[in-house]
């Protein structure tokens, strides 16, 4: 027990000890988490009036992001299955950091979902009486918590592990590695099934939700990580091979396709059919009424998304400007595609055919801005511990007596 | 990773025998740990704001779910909310909790021959139910369609003429369905709302997370949420309340039409009924073979909006004979002049 | 990538970390986001709007108003003679506007000989408070609706056994000489959080969804009027 205090002390320790630009990107992560906590305390005070949503358009940015980051979560415990089922060595090294990268986004997802409640002091209502299994809320709950403990294990498993200088055990990770990978496709089908299960939204009633997100979410994570990936490679020791940024753009080019494909099927089954349920995918795409205020967005995405597709099965991807450039676009695209390409146009119209559009408030933007910062923070600091750790430069054995802590 | 390693010597050097350096960096972690800790507290500073009734509270929080009260409990709970509309509002309230009727299920008829968009529902429901009027909280939309369509896309919400009914139009006012299959109860994760035996969905108004997936599952539009503070001006309040109905909401929680069961589980008549001047509005037990509402069923061209969607509503629109609606003068054939 | 300075710059840039906080705070304590509420005033609403009143208040009773006196309708009527059934203008009674439909001769309601009474097919008194009596001679079908409580107002109880139900007459929603139900005002509209403008140019494509009014004039009723 004291050796695992230890272990956390020096990983405190261990997040402050940095060059200038650590501490640089640090202090603006900081800072803007900050400004998010000062913007939810101003909603705490004033309730969600503070927000943009109204009784039309009641789930928004928060919801639309959470929606976003479920599946960039999914995602990065997903590149454990070229390691582990494949035997793909190339990304044996990397899972630990898609591993790390689910357990930060999963608290982002958490602290949206918070942040997005009319009462969060109630949270604990949900141990108390909890509608499982009808309420698909309660599943993904489940699902998200179930997933985070999961992932904090196995990271937390192999860093002690390499921490206290001992090989770990496969009985202790390996099987949890294998639940991880079907929870990981679960949590975010969990997601999906949440819109998919409501017949008076028939934006959402559709069974192609749950397979988009998976390919979005299959193509958003990974290109996350190959940004994530060379970072780590240009500011700490770890050594992160081309092979392992080509194996992941292998992925990527796939679930593109994907994506762009269930994209295709999606607008052919609606505006093919025009009956009366496409009046929100007509809202989304052209305008209805003329309110049109996503139109633009949409199409960027689309374009950026076409963009992307192309750039990533052209090989001129291979080369790490483009490749760079390709993930920014996918990245982007996919977060307008699945956010408020999806949350926002289900409720408009309203059921009663009202339209009221949505756009997000100062308040709104910053407590997001806020929770991504937060995110980044915290996973900057698992990168920034894990690497000297797993490379043993940092053990119980070497740490510093008086100080208490070895900077590598 | 050079400057790192550079500075791991430079650091083993200085503390191998340079105490000052170990006090510079208590320094300056401490002047650290303090900013920050600073920051913290200012970014929290917003809190100071928040008044005393949005304090978390030791008995709301021990609150049990409305099911598991017990008789006591709920006395407790009762006399907490009448002091706090009193406190509020300088009001005496009259807190009830109207159990269901025994063989009773209420179901609502509306009479879309008759109805002519006069809203008059839509405020008597607010007067009754202590909406809140800023921002406005009405659970009855009232709906102008168009004459041929059944379809909701083409109806206008903000129809403000002259004088109704336009004889173009129809008039289809749109609440809570309380449907027997609701979408609502089934999405909601702590089990806030539910149905009743007597066919009304209820909500918990103190159980509700508010996290307001039963507004998004609702087909009907029919439920709201309380983005603000509700402001009912304390002379308009009804002191008439319900646990379950229409007790004052705090911000934070849903609320919707409960087919007034303050007064509907007592016997009487909802508030929007009595206030409808054509009478479009009819209410009863459908278990009894008697009643108005089994009357209709039987003999009117009954229908329900979104069936496709499976919510079975305890809601019929119906049309019966033309009604009064046309204008045009009847030419009297023997007397060969206007009437 | 830098070396690491001489320690009085490493001394110096230590500091700016916490400067940088501290700044945070100050700028965050001034609240720079102050929140500005986007509620819109309460919409007022007249007192007619939640009044529940029938919208005829006849009295039920064969009286009529003349300035400041309140007539039995015998009262005059005992002496004045009934005229022939003839369709000629009234001279008495002038601010009665009949637009009956097709029955415009006023002894079809009225009996010809006890002003305080109605006649029903027989000829026979049907009592001034009973008038579902009277419309019930035409008008079968609504007035069997009305029976069964499909038609018309009912208030107060719909349990009978708990309380009082009252089924409104007829002529407490329709006046008699004029029945077609007043037009009225509407209540306002809604005016909810963060609107937007609202107005039926929003659905002005839709207008007419299946097509019933291509031809103008040839759906007269629906078409010509405004």
């Amino acid at each position: 027990m004291k050796k695992y205090l230890t272990f956390l002390w020096d990983c405190f320790r261990l997040s402050f000890v940095g060059d200038w630009r650590y501490h640089l990107w640090m202090t603006i992560l900081t800072v803007v988490t900050l400004a998010g906590l000062y913007a939810y305390c101003q909603q705490l005070v004033h309730g969600l009036i503070a927000t943009g949503m109204t009784d039309q358009v009641s789930w928004g940015l928060y919801i639309a992001n959470f929606t976003y980051l479920v599946g960039l979560a999914a995602a990065a415990a997903m590149l454990v299955i070229p390691v582990y089922i494949y035997r793909n060595l190339h990304l044996h090294d990397v899972v630990i950091f898609g591993e790390l990268l689910a357990v930060a986004v999963i608290l982002m997802c958490l602290l949206f979902v918070t942040v997005d409640l009319g009462r969060p002091d109630r949270f604990m209502h949900l141990f108390l009486r909890f509608n499982f299994p009808m309420s698909m809320l309660t599943w993904d709950v489940i699902a998200l918590n179930g997933y985070l403990l999961l992932n904090l294990h196995i990271c937390g498993y192999l860093i002690y592990c390499a921490y206290c200088g001992r090989p770990p055990s496969a009985v202790f990770y390996v099987p949890f590695v294998f639940v991880a990978i079907a929870w990981a496709v679960s949590i975010h089908t969990v997601t999906a099934f949440l819109y998919v299960g409501l017949g008076g939204r028939p934006f959402w009633n559709s069974a192609i939700i749950a397979p988009r997100f998976l390919a979005s979410a299959f193509a958003a994570g990974p290109a996350f990580i190959i940004l994530t990936l060379q970072i780590v490679r240009r500011y700490t020791s770890h050594q992160v091979s081309d092979d392992a940024l080509l194996t992941l753009r292998r992925i990527i080019q796939v679930a593109l396709l994907i994506n762009l494909f269930l994209l295709v099927c999606e607008l052919f089954t609606e505006f093919y059919t025009d009956s009366a349920h496409v009046a929100s995918a007509r809202y989304l795409y052209f305008g209805l009424g003329g309110r049109s205020v996503l139109v633009p967005w949409i199409w960027t995405a689309i374009g950026m998304n076409a963009v992307a597709t192309t750039c990533f099965m052209l090989p001129a991807s291979r080369s790490l400007g483009t490749l760079n450039a390709a993930c920014v676009l996918a990245i982007v695209a996919i977060w307008i595609e699945k956010g408020m390409g999806l949350i926002v146009p289900a409720f408009i119209p309203t059921p009663l055919g009202e339209i009221v559009e949505y756009t997000p408030t100062l308040h709104e933007v910053l407590i997001c801005l806020g929770i991504w910062a937060f995110g980044l923070l915290v996973y900057t600091i698992f990168v920034r511990v894990s690497v000297p750790v797993l490379a043993g430069q940092v053990t119980y054995e070497n740490r510093r007596p008086r100080e208490g802590v070895r900077v590598p | 990773m050079a400057d790192l390693h550079a500075r791991t010597e430079s650091d083993q050097a200085q503390n191998a025998g340079a105490p000052d350096l170990t006090r510079r960096s208590f320094l300056t972690q401490g002047a650290a740990a303090l900013a920050g800790v600073t920051a913290v507290a200012a970014a929290v500073s917003p809190l100071r704001h928040l008044s005393a009734e949005h304090l978390p509270n030791l008995d709301e929080f021990l609150q049990k779910h409305y099911k598991e009260m017990t008789a006591e409990d709920k006395q407790r709970v009762f006399a907490r909310i009448s002091q706090e509309v009193q406190q509020r509002h300088h009001v005496q309230a009259r807190l009830s909790d109207p159990p269901p009727l025994d063989g009773v299920e209420f179901v609502y008829g509306l009479n879309l021959s008759r109805c002519i968009g006069c809203r008059k529902c839509v405020h008597a429901c607010v007067k009754e139910n202590n909406q809140s009027r800023s921002p406005e909280i009405q659970y009855i939309r009232v709906l102008e369609m168009e004459k041929g369509s059944i379809d909701l896309e083409t109806a206008n919400h903000h129809y403000d003429p002259e004088s109704v009914p336009n004889p173009d139009k129809y008039y289809m006012p749109v609440q809570c369905h309380q449907c027997a299959n609701p979408p609502c109860v089934k999405v909601c994760p702590v089990e806030a709302t539910w149905q009743e035996p007597d066919g009304i969905v209820v909500i918990d108004y103190d159980w509700c997370i508010g996290c307001r997936y039963c507004e998004a599952a609702c087909p009907y539009w029919a439920r709201r949420f309380n983005f603000a503070d509700p402001q009912i001006p304390s002379d308009k309040l009804n002191p008439d309340m319900a646990y379950l109905s229409n007790r004052p909401r705090e911000r934070g929680v849903m609320e919707k039409c409960t087919y007034c069961l303050q007064r509907t589980r007592v016997g009487r008549m909802p508030a929007c009924l009595e206030v409808c001047p054509t009478g479009s509005r009819k209410f009863g037990n459908v278990l009894d073979p008697d009643s108005e509402v089994a009357y209709i069923l039987q003999h009117k061209r009954v229908f329900v909006l979104k069936e496709d969607v499976g919510t079975i509503p305890r809601f019929f629109y119906y049309f019966d004979e033309r009604g009064g609606r046309y204008r045009e003068p009847v030419a009297s054939p023997d007397l060969g002049g206007e009437a | 990538m830098s070396q690491p300075a001489c320690s009085t710059a490493n001394r110096a840039r230590a500091f700016w970390v916490p400067a940088a906080l501290l700044f945070c705070a100050v700028i965050l304590v001034l609240n720079p986001l102050p929140f500005h509420t986007p509620v819109a005033p309460a919409t007022p609403v007249a007192d007619w709007v939640t009044d529940p009143a029938p919208v005829e208040r006849p009295k039920l009773r064969p009286e009529y108003t003349v300035a400041v006196f309140d007539y039995r309708c015998s009262d005059c009527h005992r002496i004045i003679p009934s005229p022939a059934e003839t369709d000629r203008r009234l001279t008495q009674h002038r601010e009665i506007e009949l637009a009956h439909g097709i029955n415009t001769r006023c002894f079809n309601c009225h009996h010809r000989t006890n002003r305080d009474a109605f006649a029903d097919d027989a000829g026979d008194e049907i009592p001034w408070d009973q008038p579902q009596r009277l419309c019930s001679k035409c008008h079968g079908p609504v007035y069997r609706d009305w029976q069964h409580g499909s038609h018309g107002r009912t208030n107060g109880y719909w349990d009978k056994t708990q309380g009082q139900q009252t089924r409104r007459k007829c002529i407490e929603c329709h006046n008699p000489h004029r029945p077609t139900f007043r037009p009225m005002h509407p209540a306002p509209g809604p005016n909810t959080l963060r609107m937007g403008p609202q107005g039926h140019s929003a659905h002005a494509e839709v207008h007419d969804p299946l097509r019933l009014k291509w031809t103008t004039g040839h759906h007269g009723e629906s078409a010509t009027h405004q």
